[in-house]
């Protein structure tokens, strides 16, 4: 369960943690009842400030993801995932999608290798 | 040759021959002070460096110790070596620069690590200073009892200086080692909950919490051992016990400093992570001043890894550091107003 983040991306620090850790709760590899690192613990070992992964946390807590408790730290909770789907949604998701192939396309990486990753993660989601 | 000559004779080549392996003890990609590519201490610019560091260190040892042989200036001798070795630190440091690596600018950090705690919780750790308390009460309940003067410093012949058994001087001496023993359980603590992990995961992770473990380890012992004086002095004060415990406090203090130094800084000489691609140790060089002395106010921790040689220093950038500092001038200032 490794959290991953890099120092000279252009995406906050914040962000980085909140997305990492979606990842890892999306595919499964934190589940409810786990616990996280305390904000303490996280920002020191990260070297970032308190309230960079505090504010992560509390991000993760209003997507629903986690239970911040004063005693107990970070808890992931079992998240009701709505029925009711924006259908906007869809359409943001291919934007964005598009926008990200182009991105790393303009920076260099080669169409099959963008086309590997999209395949496997296509793979991971429907077993999933 | 005196005693005391030859014993001082011995202890400078002891610390020479500890300055002399130091260089090695540090992580693999830190290279006096200054991040490098782990290969680096193979290559013929490494060896040059660490020859000429080792070459100053023996010179001014050397002339250390002609200083005392000659004109019997011991204090001068000592700061002398202590002046060479700074200097061929820094001089190893500058030339060192010249071939830094760019530190890995992705950190790592398992979710799933374990939580470290003090062995035994907070009780075991504070009883050594609980327990003073308890004979501050006790010696106040039965004061008569007590010896009409007691030793509050030992040298190497036994106890050297005694003080006449008074409220001021029985309370300030128990005070004193009391506020010690705490410090060193929460210098315990500090580095437990206050200090940055560097390897995260895999061997090199549960090699530095053992590394860890045994420096707090390290630090309550000290603290119980360091409970007994006061012990003796109040109900022994003439015992040959203290000479039992200084032999014991000795065998003890080596025992961990020769494991610590075997496994390297962090015990990163026992779990080297094969294949790791993260260089360095996640603090920037340009916050390591002369590499000794760590200045990093966007860093939230207190106690971070020594570049050079073993062990944890001080955070000067952050501010609870200073509060710290001055806690640690509370006993000394208590010593001198009780037990002078």
């Amino acid at each position: 369960m490794i959290l991953r983040i890099d120092l000279k991306s252009n995406v906050p620090v914040y962000r980085q943690i909140v997305d990492a850790t979606r990842i890892l709760l999306v595919n499964g590899q934190l589940n409810p009842g786990d616990s996280l690192p305390p904000v303490r613990r996280l920002a020191l070992d990260l070297g970032v400030h308190f309230n960079t992964v505090a504010e992560a946390y509390r991000t993760l807590e209003e997507e629903g993801w986690l239970e911040i408790g004063r005693r107990s730290g970070a808890r992931v909770v079992s998240r009701a995932v709505s029925n009711h789907r924006d259908p906007e949604t869809g359409e943001v998701f291919q934007r964005r999608l598009r926008e990200m192939v182009a991105e790393v396309q303009a920076q260099g990486l080669p169409r099959n290798r963008i086309a590997r990753e999209l395949r496997r993660l296509a793979d991971t989601l429907e077993r999933s | 040759m005196p005693p005391q000559t030859m014993l001082f004779v011995l202890l400078i080549i002891l610390m020479t021959g500890l300055f002399h392996i130091m260089p090695g003890l540090t992580r693999p990609d830190l290279f006096f002070a200054v991040t490098v590519a782990p290969e680096f201490r193979q290559t013929s610019g490494a060896r040059r460096i660490l020859r000429r560091y080792r070459a100053m260190v023996w010179v001014s040892a050397l002339v250390a110790v002609a200083l005392e042989l000659v004109a019997g200036m011991a204090v001068a001798a000592v700061l002398l070596q202590l002046l060479g070795f700074l200097w061929a630190l820094v001089d190893g440091h500058r030339a060192a620069r010249a071939y830094a690596a760019a530190p890995s600018s992705i950190l790592e950090v398992d979710l799933a690590m374990p939580q470290e705690h003090l062995p035994g919780g907070p009780i075991v750790a504070s009883l050594p200073a609980l327990s003073l308390g308890a004979l501050g009460l006790w010696a106040g309940l039965n004061w008569d009892r007590l010896p009409r003067s007691f030793p509050v410093h030992w040298g190497m012949y036994g106890a050297d200086h005694w003080v006449t058994t008074a409220p001021a001087a029985v309370f300030g001496f128990l005070a004193v080692h009391a506020f010690v023993c705490l410090l060193l359980a929460g210098l315990a603590w500090g580095l437990l909950y206050w200090s940055r992990r560097i390897s995260t995961t895999g061997a090199g992770a549960a090699a530095e919490r053992r590394f860890r473990r045994r420096l707090v380890q390290l630090l309550i012992v000290s603290a119980y051992f360091l409970a007994c004086p006061a012990w003796f002095a109040l109900f022994q004060p003439a015992s040959a016990a203290i000479d039992v415990w200084g032999l014991a406090l000795g065998v003890v203090v080596v025992a961990f400093s020769v494991d610590l130094m075997r496994g390297g800084q962090g015990g990163s000489h026992r779990g080297a992570a094969p294949g790791s691609t993260l260089v360095g140790d996640r603090t920037p060089d340009a916050c390591w001043r002369w590499g000794l002395v760590y200045v990093n106010p966007a860093d939230p921790s207190i106690l971070i890894e020594k570049r050079f040689g073993i062990g944890y220093t001080l955070n000067f950038g952050n501010r609870w550091t200073w509060v710290v500092l001055a806690l640690l001038l509370v006993p000394a200032a208590l010593g001198v107003i009780f037990l002078r």
